[in-house]
């Protein structure tokens, strides 16, 4: 192989500064570029969390309590269906080429959170259709019955790592704000489990479970508070980026509308109140706080440009 | 050289035949699974970029459009220096960058001292070689680093990236889909993602040419062998020579950016001399490997996730029973 490996000649060297290191354009700005993750990224995230989420929890109350919750988990697995479709379509939607959305299908690499995430959904989708298809069928086949069962099961795992693969996507790369999310993983893990939660409730409202309800109300109080733990130590991560983007009262609207709005008006909504509109309304705040919050991160190598 | 160039230009050229519908389709769904037999491992390759010899010429810039049919990217004033491209893009894989290091009051009586001013007779070359050096002019053709550890090849989901026999990060543009990981992961900010096609593009280290026995077209063009190309283990050695050589003349500042991996970052096939911080070039002064983070991350996750999961079945087992 030719080489350019003439010999150097004498160049005139350019003399060291009196003072090292003076302005640069190039040292101003991040030295990364943001991709072109924009909503469609935050809504993604949403939907996997409650596809996820309701999944998760609709299996495991069934799986615990059958006698309590199996009708309200049969009308779950359809709605988490639909909501895996839905997120499915923006990840297709979100690629710079869709129509070869299957290339992400020709390698399984570990390594990387997206091969990985998606391996993930693509498994959690088998158990889930068969789960969704069969719950919609009429009653009465015990056959298909166990069937359901023995996919939910098997459905637990991947639909884990769909929920947990999201967050590591994101907190893997060298982008300001998202390098230092260590606890953004733990945060949507933990939220899709809530989203779940809220879900099965709403769920169990319409369908007039009241047993169901009266379980899943307090579970739901709980996991909110819980929620709060990841959420809290991945503002600590993110509290030097947040402070250089935006203003103390741009931070003070985030905080009200996702602290105040996704879980203090949800908790007073769903215990102090606690009619059906009411648990209607509650959940609805916990989703608008959980996107906000969403859009905040996906926003945050865009701001920081 | 240009024989060879010339003798491979001779060669007869072919295409693939025209396929129908139906086989366009199915060759798009199937033909990315494909494998091809993996070429034999050769000697690592890769650029040495000397900045302290770089004029800002550009031909590096001219010359890789040329071979790589990249189109233009508009001409309009940045407002920085001679600098028009700003940054590496889809559609710019090599750049130079300027940086203008002057004092505040940089006004031509400064800079002129007044026995240096012109007689009748002009400037001498004695008196050109001896003016005050009040400041300086950093030039320095960047590039894609081709990372021995490459964020970008760690994060793609499809295997669009690879490093190739010559241990050069390359993307394969008939598979990559345009994710944006590898954008997001390159903490470079090298990879862009073309809003043409909206494929990721960078320097493939001229792939094509090299399989041809051929430099680089950038380094080939260079000048003033501030691009330099060749066996990666030679051009260290070159590059350790180039840093004693500018010590004994006086540059104490200049020093190696990326030869040698560090204890948050691989060594980079395409490495730099510098003279000032790498922050002043654009470069991060502490690369860091954002994969080193994963595991951590996935168990705060996971521990997380069971954690929500432990609090329902306490709820579902006190309230459910």
């Amino acid at each position: 192989m030719e080489t350019n490996s003439r010999l150097q000649t004498p160049v005139a060297l350019p003399s060291p500064p009196r003072e090292e290191s003076k302005g640069s354009p190039y040292a101003t700005g991040p030295v990364t570029k943001a991709p072109a993750w924009h909503g469609l990224v935050a809504w993604d995230m949403l939907f996997n969390g409650m596809t996820t989420g309701l999944f998760l929890v609709a299996a495991i109350s069934e799986l615990v309590a059958p006698d309590l919750f199996t009708s309200v988990a049969k009308t779950a697995y359809p709605v988490a269906f639909v909501l895996l479709l839905v997120d499915l379509l923006c990840l297709v939607l979100d690629l710079g080429d869709p129509l070869r959305f299957h290339h992400m299908l020709r390698v399984f690499k570990p390594g990387s959170p997206m091969s990985l995430g998606t391996w993930c959904l693509t498994i959690y989708s088998l158990p889930l259709t068969v789960a969704a298809a069969i719950s919609l069928l009429p009653g009465g086949w015990m056959t298909l019955e166990s069937v359901r069962r023995l996919v939910v099961v098997i459905g637990l795992l991947p639909a884990l790592g769909s929920a947990v693969y999201k967050g590591v996507l994101l907190s893997t790369n060298a982008q300001p704000g998202w390098e230092d999310a260590r606890w953004l993983g733990g945060y949507l893990t933990n939220s899709a489990l809530m989203l779940g939660c809220g879900e099965m409730l709403v769920l169990s409202v319409l369908m007039k479970h009241a047993s169901a309800a009266a379980i899943l109300r307090p579970a739901l109080g709980l996991l909110l508070v819980l929620n709060l733990v990841p959420l809290c130590l991945l503002v600590v991560d993110l509290r030097t980026t947040l402070s250089r983007i935006y203003t103390r009262w741009e931070l003070c609207g985030v905080g009200a509308l996702s602290l105040g709005g996704g879980v203090l008006i949800p908790l007073f909504l769903l215990f102090v109140v606690g009619s059906l509109l009411f648990t209607l309304s509650a959940v609805m705040f916990i989703l608008l706080g959980s996107l906000v919050i969403r859009f905040v991160i996906v926003k945050l190598p865009h701001a920081s440009a | 050289m240009a024989s060879r160039e010339m003798e491979l230009a001779a060669l007869p050229q072919t295409s693939d035949p025209p396929r129908g519908l139906l086989s366009a389709i199915l060759g798009r769904l199937i033909d990315p699974f494909r494998r091809g037999v993996p070429p034999e491992p050769r000697p690592p390759t890769g650029f040495f970029t000397d900045t302290t010899v770089c004029i800002g010429c550009k031909a590096c810039e001219v010359a890789c459009k040329a071979w790589n049919e990249l189109p233009a990217d508009g001409f309009h004033w940045s407002g920085n220096s001679y600098d028009n491209t700003e940054t590496l893009s889809a559609t710019s894989w090599r750049h130079v960058k300027f940086i203008e290091q002057f004092p505040p009051d940089n006004s031509l009586s400064r800079l002129v001292s007044e026995d240096l001013k012109p007689s009748g007779t002009g400037f001498s070359l004695d008196m050109l070689l001896n003016e005050p050096k009040e400041g300086r002019w950093l030039m320095m053709s960047d590039v894609c680093k081709h990372c021995v550890t490459a964020p970008c090849q760690q994060a793609c989901p499809t295997g669009a990236i690879i490093h190739t026999e010559f241990d050069n990060v390359f993307i394969q543009p008939d598979i990559c889909n345009g994710c944006s990981s590898c954008v997001a992961a390159c903490p470079f900010g090298v990879i862009t993602r073309s809003s043409v096609d909206g494929h990721s593009h960078k320097c493939t280290l001229c792939y094509d040419r090299q399989r041809d026995g051929l430099v680089p077209a950038c380094a080939k063009a260079c000048p003033t062998q501030s691009i330099q190309f060749g066996p990666i283990d030679e051009l260290h050695e070159r590059a350790r020579n180039r840093v004693e050589d500018l010590h004994s003349r006086g540059v104490t500042t200049a020093y190696l950016y990326g030869d040698t991996p560090s204890k948050s970052y691989s060594q980079l096939n395409s490495f730099y001399l510098l003279v000032d911080r790498p922050s002043v070039y654009g470069l991060p002064d502490n690369p860091f490997n954002p994969w080193l983070h994963m595991k951590g991350d996935y168990v705060r996750a996971i521990v997380s996730g069971l954690t929500a999961i432990a609090a329902l079945l306490a709820v579902l087992f006190l309230l459910g029973s």
